[in-house]
């Protein structure tokens, strides 16, 4: 894998803003331990109670900026093999000030299915156009595997997201849940070990 | 095929088991001094013969893994649950499945052999990179190979102390067989429907389920691999070399996949297991997240590790997501919650 990045680039602070929000998410899961096991001491049958809606309410009101936050970079990172920066930087702009609205319009779980509608289109559209290896794609890594690795990857991360937040009640839940881990694994496979498949397949065509 | 058989085949697993096991804690207890031995004095013999203690370790490992084998295919063999046929006219009603008798298949980590595993899975690791670190005859990584054994060591005696597989073998599992058992000695068919009732469940949706074929192992095998990039990363901020850099990457690939694709399968279990149960943001579940969102977290960061202070960066980070693995292991023993061992 061969990387193009520089120290203050643009996709390092992507790449820093990344993490930041993963291990944010992290610090939200290590409250969510302590508040469990601390109100299970006092009330070991609070999990019968409203206490325990109140408990998952608050939980993804904490995760929800973070989860927001991870899909605009998300976006951000996708669709900047399409369209330049700036536009990129605007159109992330844009869709995060209409998922804000949506929220105030509607409420949480409306905006974040809103949200991820329009992620699970950009990163549909980037997949299909990185398989048929569209020469105006632009990536921070080099060889096709990865790209398309790195494209199945994010879209099912997201897909995988909109299941739970969305279609928990739905017939089709297990089904999608299927694809969207379909989609990370083959994608983690590709990405991590482009170079062993790709020598692979060469050492067959020989 | 019978209760008595499978005491027997119980008593066979303890006897056979608990020298083996005896053995690997003396050798293993072995290693860890030699291995300190040669980290303060760079003793080469002592670490040829931390190589082959532990080589040693491992054939022993998996002897005690073929024990442990045999020992459930006798219970599966030997343990029958039959349902009358009254009960089993209720269940086809109820729950749309016609049971006459279950069989026990349960694989081979569950209770105490959780940990046994694991450190198996690390034996193997360690046995499968080792001639890599040989090659490069750099002292610092001899050095990094110790602490490896080190680590396996500290596993290992743990394994015997705290979670011995061999002492009461199975205890959980023994107490519902010996449970189901001695119904057949009690002649109130209200107990005896209810209790293989609750019986059917534990078979179907925990012992016998195919997630617990899949979703446990591929947690053990990734936490083994994630066991090495730890050791990476410690040695990444005490010296950055691009070798433990790599190292640290490489085995973070393989426990970050299958972690990923571990923990996505114990989706459907869960929702299949306990529904609408309370078991969204019990601590295991977040305990989980937790560990693979700081998992992602370091992968990214990694792809800035051609720069020195990125790389310190991200070995911090491969230190805390080991603290968050380690945690997350420790959430079923010390934390409430659907996943506790107290369920």
């Amino acid at each position: 894998m061969k990387f193009t990045l520089k120290p203050g680039s643009y996709d390092l602070y992507l790449m820093i803003i990344t993490a930041l929000t993963l291990v944010m998410m992290g610090l939200v899961c290590l409250y969510g331990i302590w508040v469990y096991s601390y109100t299970e001491q006092s009330d070991p049958f609070w999990t019968e109670t409203a206490l325990y809606e109140d408990y998952i309410n608050s939980m993804n009101q904490l995760m929800y900026p973070f989860a927001v936050l991870l899909l605009i970079v998300l976006g951000l990172c996708i669709p900047k093999r399409i369209i330049s920066k700036k536009q990129l930087l605007a159109a992330g702009a844009v869709l995060l000030g209409m998922t804000f609205i949506v929220e105030r319009l509607t409420d949480i779980n409306t905006s974040l299915e809103f949200l991820l509608g329009v992620s699970i289109l950009l990163q549909t559209v980037v997949m299909i156009l990185t398989i048929l290896r569209q020469s105006g794609l632009k990536y921070e890594s080099e060889g096709y595997f990865i790209r398309v690795g790195s494209s199945m990857l994010h879209l099912g991360v997201v897909v995988f997201i909109f299941d739970f937040v969305s279609m928990r009640s739905s017939i089709h839940h297990i089904n999608i849940f299927w694809v969207a881990t379909v989609l990370i694994t083959a994608g983690t496979v590709l990405s991590f070990y482009s170079d062993k498949i790709r020598t692979c397949l060469i050492s067959r065509r020989l | 095929m019978s209760y008595q058989e499978y005491l027997a085949a119980r008593d066979v697993m303890s006897t056979l088991g608990q020298p083996v096991i005896t053995a690997i804690f003396i050798i293993s207890l072995t290693l860890g001094i030699i291995s300190i031995y040669h980290i303060l004095s760079g003793d080469k013999r002592a670490y040829r013969l931390a190589a082959r203690l532990r080589k040693a370790d491992t054939v022993l490992l998996i002897i005690g893994f073929l024990i442990i084998t045999w020992f459930h295919l006798r219970i599966y063999q030997t343990i029958e649950v039959v349902y009358p046929s009254e009960l089993s006219d209720h269940m086809q009603k109820n729950l749309g499945e016609h049971i006459t008798s279950l069989k026990f298949a349960v694989p081979m980590w569950i209770e105490a052999e959780k940990l046994y595993f694991w450190t198996l899975c690390i034996s193997i690791f360690l046995t499968i990179s080792e001639p890599g670190y040989n090659d490069l005859k750099s002292g610092i990584i001899t050095v990094f190979s110790s602490s490896l054994n080190i680590i396996f060591a500290v596993f290992a005696v743990f394994t015997y102390l705290l979670s011995n597989p061999f002492i009461e073998p199975l205890s959980g599992l023994h107490t519902e067989i010996t449970q189901w058992y001695q119904l057949n000695v009690i002649s109130d068919p209200d107990v005896i429907y209810q209790t293989l009732y609750q019986l059917y469940f534990r078979i179907t949706y925990f012992y016998n389920s195919e997630y617990m074929w899949t979703h446990p192992p591929m947690l053990f095998i990734a936490y083994a691999s994630l066991v090495v990039t730890f050791v990476g990363c410690v040695f990444m901020l005490l010296r950055t070399e691009v070798f433990f850099d790599k190292v640290s990457y490489n085995h973070a690939k393989v426990g970050y996949l299958l972690l990923t694709v571990g923990m996505l399968l114990g989706y459907p279990w869960a929702v299949a297991a306990w529904g609408e149960s309370s078991w969204w943001w019990d601590p295991k579940v977040s305990g989980s997240i937790m560990m693979w969102v700081l998992y992602s977290a370091y992968l990214h960061l990694r792809i800035y590790s051609k720069y020195d202070s990125m790389r310190k960066a991200t070995a911090i980070l491969g230190i805390l997501c080991f603290l968050s693995l380690v945690l997350t292991y420790l959430l079923t023993y010390i934390a409430p919650g659907i996943h506790a061992v107290s369920q």
